[in-house]
């Protein structure tokens, strides 16, 4: 006794399994990923054991390895870092920043530039990591 | 007339099925189109963020008078001036908080280390209890900042 498979009826009924399958993908990248705005600036960021919640920001500065500067989505010369931060916070005091700093980026070029947010009068300032992988930090 | 004769009589399409008013077809292109702009556009990156201000941050020079100076080199590490290992870096610096546990340490980047490397330093240093971490500037001329 043999029974054949029930033939599709039509062209849309053979696809629909592969719709089905695209529909999920749809709602998994719709869920599980973050719309992020492309960074002006390339970052790597440094992996890190840390746990801490990033938080609401109002400001992010960038600094990617080769030491390029970006304050929010513009691109900035390093000297002009500071007057633009002393006019940004002219309107609004207590400033939440997160600092995006590339892995590969100058410890001591960080270190800078923490200096230069506090003299411009930034409180709190937050170093955005990334949970190590497998691999672990170097 | 001859509009009417072109038409096919519905009940006598493939087996007496109906075809469906909207066709799939153009669905399935959105839906492509909606699938690769969110696989393009998502990021799975989970951030998370070091308090640079709270336990950690950019000391002065006054500051660091009688903290334990840890110097990030090129290839080493330092502690105190004498080279160590992070694993006997985290050991010592357990010890000697155990001793005076008010007592800050200071990281010290020399010129060049990539931040990654601090920020390993500064995790073991957070798991091995410190509170008081600062971080300063090698005092040598940096390219501006």
């Amino acid at each position: 006794m043999r029974f054949d498979p029930p033939r599709p009826r039509s062209d849309d009924e053979r696809i629909l399994p592969l719709i089905n399958v695209v529909f999920l993908l749809l709602i998994f990248f719709m869920l599980a990923g973050q719309l992020a705005a492309l960074d002006p600036v390339q970052v790597d960021p440094p992996r890190s054991a840390s746990q801490g919640e990033v938080g609401p920001h109002d400001l992010v500065i960038m600094l990617a390895a080769d030491g390029r500067l970006a304050v929010d989505d513009t691109l900035i010369d390093a000297a002009a870092l500071g007057p633009a931060l002393a006019a940004r916070l002219a309107d609004t005091p207590p400033v939440q920043v997160w600092l995006k700093a590339d892995g590969q980026a100058d410890s001591t070029r960080v270190i800078a530039l923490m200096e230069t947010l506090r003299e411009a009068g930034v409180a709190r300032l937050k170093l955005l990591t990334v949970p190590a992988e497998d691999g672990g930090a170097g | 007339m001859r509009l009417a004769a072109c038409r096919p009589p519905r009940r006598l399409s493939s087996r007496g099925r109906r075809r469906p008013l909207i066709s799939l077809t153009p669905l399935i292109d959105v839906v492509f189109i909606l699938l690769v702009f969110f696989m393009l556009a998502s990021s799975f990156l989970h951030w998370r963020a070091i308090d640079l201000d709270a336990p950690v941050k950019a000391a002065t020079g006054a500051s660091a008078e009688g903290a334990l100076v840890v110097e990030i080199r090129a290839n080493d590490l330092r502690l105190a001036g004498e080279p160590v290992g992070l694993d006997a870096l985290t050991r010592r610096v357990g010890d000697r908080l155990a001793a005076a546990p008010d007592r800050g340490v200071v990281i010290k980047p020399a010129q060049g280390v990539p931040l990654q490397r601090t920020v390993a330093v500064l995790d073991r240093l957070k798991a091995a209890g410190v509170a008081d971490l600062s971080l300063v500037r090698d005092p040598a001329p940096s390219g501006g900042g």
